[in-house]
C-alpha cells in the first residue's frame, strides 16, 4: 500500500513540475486513457484481493489498455463514430464493478 | 497477500497514474481559465471597430484644427444643416414604395392586417437607419430628429402632414446595405409579404430628398452650458 501511495505522490509531483499540459484537441483521448489506467489499477486491486494477482498481466494490461483505448477513440473520431462515450461508459461500469467487489471483500475480511 | 510480489510494478503503475491524473487536472484548469475563443474573437472585432472610429475622429480633429476660423465655422454649419434637414440632399440610395394589400381579406381575418400601418413604416425606417441611411423622407416629408410617424385615422402623419398610401420612403445610403437590410430573411419585407402588402425596393444612383419645410421653433427648451447633469 505504501508503495502505491509513494508512487502516486511521486507521479503527481512530476506532473506538477512538467511545464506542458495536454492540447485541447487531445484532451478527450487522454481522458479515455486515464479511465483505462484507473480501470486497470482497480482491476489489479481486485485481483490482489482475490489472490490471483499477476505482475505481468497487471503491467501489460495497464499500458496496452490505456494505449488501445486512446487509439480506438482516435480512430472513431476519424470515422465519425463517438467511441469516446462508449469507452467512458465501459470503463466507468468496470471501475464501479471492481469497486463493489473490493468493498465486499474488505467487509467480509473484517 | 500476493500484493507483496508486485510492489515495484504497483509503485511504477501508480506513478504513471498520478502523473496522468495531475496532467489532466492541469489541462482542465487551463481550459477553464482561458476565455472561450469565441469571446476573444468578438472582443477583437469590437477593438478593431473602436480603433477605426478613433482614427476617423482624429482625422476630423486634424481637419478642423488645420482650418481657419471661417472655414471651420462653415464646415460646422454645413454639417448641422445636413443633420437638421434644413437643406435638400442627393446621393445614391433606394426608393421604397409600400401599398395596401391587393389580396382580398379572408372572412376570418382582421381586415386591418391587409393595410399599411404606422408601425410598418416605423419598422422599415428603423431598419434603414440601422443599415446606415444618412437621410430619409416619407412621401416628401423629410425625417428630422423631431419627426413623428403616427397613425392618423386611415392616413399616416409625418411632420404633422398627413398622407395616404402608397407610401414612398426615400433613403440615401449604401444601396446594397439598404436593400439587404429590408430584404433579409425574416426581416420587414418577409413579414409584410405574408399579408400581401406590396413592398418594392428600387436602388438608384441618385435619390433626391427634400428639405424639412416647416419652421423649427423651440418654445420651451433653451441651450445649456452644462456638459454633464449636476444634482
Amino acid at each position: 500500500m505504501i508503495y502505491a501511495v509513494v508512487g502516486l505522490l511521486v507521479g503527481g509531483t512530476l506532473g506538477f513540475l512538467v511545464p506542458f499540459g495536454i492540447p485541447a484537441g487531445y484532451s478527450s483521448l487522454f481522458s479515455v486513457a486515464l479511465m483505462a489506467c484507473m480501470d486497470s489499477v482497480f482491476g489489479g486491486i481486485k485481483a490482489a484481493c482475490s489472490g490471483t494477482f499477476d505482475d505481468k498481466i497487471f503491467i501489460s494490461g495497464f499500458f496496452t489498455n490505456s494505449l488501445m483505448a486512446a487509439f480506438l477513440v482516435y480512430v472513431g473520431d476519424r470515422l465519425g463514430i463517438d467511441l469516446y462515450y462508449v469507452a467512458l461508459l465501459a470503463f466507468g461500469l468496470r471501475i464501479f464493478n471492481n469497486l463493489g467487489f473490493i468493498r465486499q471483500h474488505l467487509l467480509k475480511k473484517h | 497477500m500476493q500484493l507483496e510480489k508486485g510492489r515495484l510494478s504497483i509503485a511504477c503503475v501508480c506513478m504513471v497514474l498520478g502523473f496522468m491524473l495531475v496532467i489532466q487536472f492541469k489541462s482542465t484548469e487551463d481550459i477553464r481559465a482561458s476565455q472561450p475563443s469565441q469571446r476573444v474573437e468578438e472582443l477583437a472585432a469590437r477593438l478593431h471597430q473602436a480603433e477605426a472610429e478613433n482614427k476617423e475622429l482624429e482625422a476630423e480633429i486634424r481637419d478642423l484644427r488645420g482650418m481657419s476660423g471661417d472655414a471651420k465655422s462653415e464646415k460646422i454649419t454645413d454639417d448641422i444643416m445636413m443633420i437638421s434637414g434644413m437643406t435638400p440632399l442627393e446621393g445614391p440610395g433606394v426608393i421604397i414604395t409600400i401599398d395596401d394589400s391587393a389580396k382580398k381579406a379572408k372572412m376570418e381575418n382582421d381586415p386591418n392586417l391587409y393595410l399599411v400601418h404606422d408601425e410598418d413604416i416605423l419598422k422599415v425606417v428603423n431598419e434603414l437607419r440601422a443599415a446606415g441611411a444618412e437621410a430619409l423622407s416619407i412621401n416628401g416629408q423629410r425625417l428630422t430628429a423631431n419627426s413623428e410617424i403616427r397613425c392618423a385615422g386611415p392616413t399616416i402623419s409625418v411632420n404633422n402632414v398627413r398622407s395616404a398610401p402608397p407610401f414612398e420612403i426615400r433613403a440615401i445610403g449604401d444601396k446594397d446595405n439598404l436593400v439587404n437590410s429590408i430584404n433579409m430573411r425574416g426581416g420587414v419585407a418577409d413579414s409584410l409579404k405574408v399579408w400581401g402588402i406590396n413592398l418594392t425596393i428600387q436602388p438608384l444612383d441618385n435619390v433626391w430628398i427634400p428639405a424639412y419645410k416647416a419652421t423649427t421653433k423651440y418654445k420651451l427648451a433653451t441651450t445649456s452650458s452644462k456638459e454633464e447633469e449636476t444634482k
